[in-house]
């Protein structure tokens, strides 16, 4: 029978594989397939995998910099001095940023939504029946997202 | 025990690691690598990897700057004491200085260029990295890490988000530059007095030729530390990829179906 299982890919991954090996799975009964990720499909907030292309931190941190420059020059003259309007500076300028490459986004990928699907990895074990309970438990404790079966 | 391959004699690399610190080819976008130049000379090189340049230009920013009084320059043009601006820039470095300033914003964005080139190559050929490198003094391997972590220890201390994904040559500059530029600019003391609410102490306190650099710092380790460790983690996954698939896709393997 086989077991199918989902994963992200971290060191648990690896974890998982390995003592499915030590457990007496052979080799060539692990199929490992990496996912390539739909390309184009931007999302609204940066994930850990992602800040290239379409990232809401460019242009938030950029406007971030310029406005507190901006606040720390001013402030010289201003009331409160220049820490406090660097720090406003720095806030205002950011939440402007943030506020425009949102809005550029959204026109940019209008009407191309989809969800981000964390599984990375997809793992197919061929083992015996009565290794299939065991399997399952490595993989559940390993951080699997989804696991199955096939009964063949 | 299990395949490797072969990292030598790679035309595109993706990326290096060392115990010391991570250097990756990834895509940039020229006009943010140009901004950078723009706020502290000698950025732009260090959010490409390019330190040498980076560290002889930032250096050559904090002693030309400092020496022209060009901070002092650029508050009183901003807040309209013309006169002022002139008594106080000293022109004949101010010309030197130029040259430079102008050259790191060219040269980043040229860089930023180049090297999106070569990361499109590096993807196009399987990724052959080194996922760990350890030295008696020091371990470094990519793992996945959370990018909005990075941004916070930069926030409380610009330079602890790079040394937190092991980008020590940036992180280690930049928390010295960070530490010297606090204590000449005086803005704990006046960080202090403004919480007590004696502003016009505080903005008397400053010292504003020093204190002009704190912003670009701050604002620049929050955004570099953030992509790279978005980069680092990328690297993390290809590598974990091109393994996998090196080692777990048997053509003996019994399918399904």
């Amino acid at each position: 029978m086989h077991i199918v299982a989902s994963l992200e890919q971290s060191l648990f991954l690896e974890l998982a594989i390995t003592e499915l090996e030590e457990k007496g799975i052979a080799k060539n009964k692990i199929v490992a397939v990496p996912l390539k990720k739909k390309a184009g499909n931007s999302r609204i907030f940066d994930t850990i995998h992602r800040a290239d292309g379409i990232s809401l931190f460019d242009g938030a941190m950029i406007l971030g910099t310029v406005f507190a420059i901006l606040g720390a020059i001013y402030g010289t003259v201003l009331k409160w001095g220049p820490v406090l309007w660097g720090i406003i500076g720095l806030f205002t300028g950011f939440a402007v940023g943030l506020l425009l490459d949102l809005l550029i986004n959204k026109r940019r990928t209008a009407g191309k939504k989809t969800k981000p699907i964390p599984a990375e990895v997809v793992l197919i074990i061929n083992c015996d029946r009565e290794q299939a309970e065991m399997v399952e438990k490595v993989l559940w404790d390993n951080q699997a997202l989804g696991v199955g079966r096939i009964n063949t | 025990m299990f395949k490797t391959i072969n990292r030598k004699n790679q035309r595109y690399p993706r990326a290096v690691i060392s115990p010391f610190t991570t250097n990756t080819i990834n895509r940039t976008n020229p006009w943010v690598a140009a901004w950078w130049s723009a706020a502290f000379p000698g950025f732009g090189h260090m959010f490409l990897g390019r330190y040498i340049t980076g560290f002889v230009l930032t250096i050559w920013e904090i002693i030309l700057n400092l020496k022209a009084n060009i901070n002092l320059a650029i508050i009183y043009s901003f807040t309209g004491q013309f006169d002022q601006a002139r008594e106080v820039l000293d022109y004949k470095l101010f010309i030197v200085y130029i040259g430079a300033f102008v050259f790191g914003i060219w040269d980043s964005y040229r860089i930023s260029v180049e090297m999106n080139k070569r990361s499109v190559l590096a993807d196009r050929t399987d990724p052959v990295v080194d996922n760990f490198s350890m030295s008696p003094f020091s371990i470094n391997c990519f793992e996945k890490r959370n990018p909005w972590v990075s941004a916070a220890w930069s926030c409380l201390v610009p330079g602890l988000g790079h040394v937190y994904i092991h980008r020590l040559a940036t992180g280690f500059f930049v928390l010295i530059i960070w530490a010297l530029a606090v204590y000449f600019s005086r803005m704990l003391v006046a960080m202090h007095l403004t919480l007590t609410g004696a502003f016009s102490e505080a903005a008397a306190v400053i010292d504003p030729a020093y204190f002009l650099f704190l912003p670009s710092l701050y604002g620049f380790s929050i955004y570099c530390s953030y992509v790279y460790t978005v980069e680092y983690n990328k690297v993390f996954k290809a590598e974990q990829a091109g393994y996998l698939k090196a080692n777990y896709q048997s053509p003996d393997s019994k399918m399904p179906c």
